[in-house]
């Protein structure tokens, strides 16, 4: 194996439960998605294009099934995040062209460090019922485990997977509901 | 929510997904023992069941089977967002053409007269009705499966669910049917997957958009 794993390994890891594998590849991926954001919907403001970049990696987590193991990562993460930055922009009120093949030269982008902040997923988290959102400040924002949030909250870290599980499909449907 | 904690939330989720083939493989069986219970119970198979499974008109199950085969290939595949599935669509559409040429075939040799009397049975109205309502089931079962999966286009998606359960209902509604004749089976069967064709291309964008 290589210094590097490439995204189709740490994929297929993170599809065996491997949580550091996952975050290493969503980091990986997320400058890529940016950049493609940037170029295409640079109207919408730096706040904007975060939001969007926050619903393709949604997006990403909630179908990543629907990335066959042997086939190359890149063409289903360009397919996924295209569809988004469509939706986002329909959403938004004006239409895009967004070819595949235009993907491929904007990947360069600069990654930047990331005080991106954007709002829209502040909104949705707040229309979780309090535990779920609770749960997902703590191990989001404060960077706590799943065991220390359930420690906290008297409940078995299970129990916090589980919650967290539904939170973040409830997230992917407000937010599909909020672009409606 | 700034980005790096939204990925510190998303990657703390490591719960495994059902893929479209796994819950393919766990609803598809079931809603075609439903629709095949219900035929049986219901519409009643043929009168002459036993000797028509041995007989020609066998082919009235087979050839629906063999599209809901192509179909449900189809289907699975549509749920890739990456691929637009051209050999997949390619193979769908050699099949319904060999359809049509049959047809074309059939009618010359048998003339406007033939087709008139070959469709003038009440049992086409059967046959029109009974197919969309056996399809309903495994209409259901494949968008709850595909609604897994990430089609790039939903419409085209819906459109390959609904030949899928169109053909599944025409191969279970042919256990009941009594008419075997060419000229019969392929305007009446044609057009009962057709309609159901339609009804997932419209059903589509509003089912499985993700």
């Amino acid at each position: 194996m290589s210094a590097e794993p490439s995204w189709e390994e740490l994929m297929r890891a993170a599809n065996r439960g491997e949580q550091r594998a996952y975050a290493r590849l969503l980091q990986a991926i997320t400058p890529v998605v940016r950049g493609i954001v940037r170029a295409r919907g640079g109207a919408l403001g730096p706040e904007g294009c975060e939001d969007v970049v926050q619903d393709v990696l949604l997006t990403i987590h909630v179908k990543r099934q629907s990335w066959r193991e042997d086939a190359p990562f890149r063409p289903w993460l360009y397919a996924v995040t295209r569809h988004k930055v469509i939706d986002a922009f329909r959403a938004r009120g004006r239409r895009i062209d967004l070819p595949v093949d235009d993907f491929i030269e904007v990947l360069a982008a600069p990654a930047g460090p990331d005080p991106f902040e954007a709002q829209d997923m502040d909104r949705v988290i707040d229309e979780l019922e309090p535990r779920a959102a609770q749960i997902v400040r703590a191990i989001g924002i404060d960077g706590e485990t799943a065991a220390d949030t359930g420690a906290r909250l008297g409940m078995s870290e299970g129990a916090v997977r589980v919650a967290l599980h539904r939170a973040l499909k409830s997230i992917a449907q407000l937010r599909e509901r909020m672009i409606e | 929510m700034k980005t790096e904690d939204l990925i510190a939330v998303l990657a703390a989720d490591t719960a495994p997904q059902s893929t479209t083939g796994e819950r393919m493989l766990r609803c598809l069986p079931i809603a075609l023992m439903v629709t095949l219970i219900a035929v049986v119970a219901l519409w009643r198979v043929r009168p002459d069941f036993a000797t028509a499974m041995v007989s020609p008109a066998l082919y009235k199950t087979i050839v629906p089977s063999v599209l809901a085969l192509a179909a449900l290939w189809l289907a699975h595949g549509m749920t890739r967002p990456e691929s637009r599935m051209r050999a997949r669509w390619a193979l769908i559409g050699v099949l319904l053409a060999a359809w049509v040429v049959a047809f074309v075939l059939v009618l010359n040799s048998a003339g406007f007269s033939g087709l008139i009397s070959a469709l003038d049975t009440p049992n086409l109205l059967v046959c029109f009705v009974s197919i969309p309502i056996l399809s309903a089931l495994p209409l259901a079962a494949v968008f709850w499966a595909m609604k897994s999966g990430a089609p790039a286009n939903p419409r085209s998606a819906g459109v390959a669910a609904g030949l899928l359960s169109g053909t599944i209902a025409a191969a279970v509604y042919s256990l009941h049917c009594p008419e075997d004749a060419l000229l019969f089976f392929l305007p009446a069967y044609g057009i009962g997957v057709l309609i159901m064709a339609v009804v997932g291309g419209l059903l589509g964008p509003r089912l499985l958009r993700w």
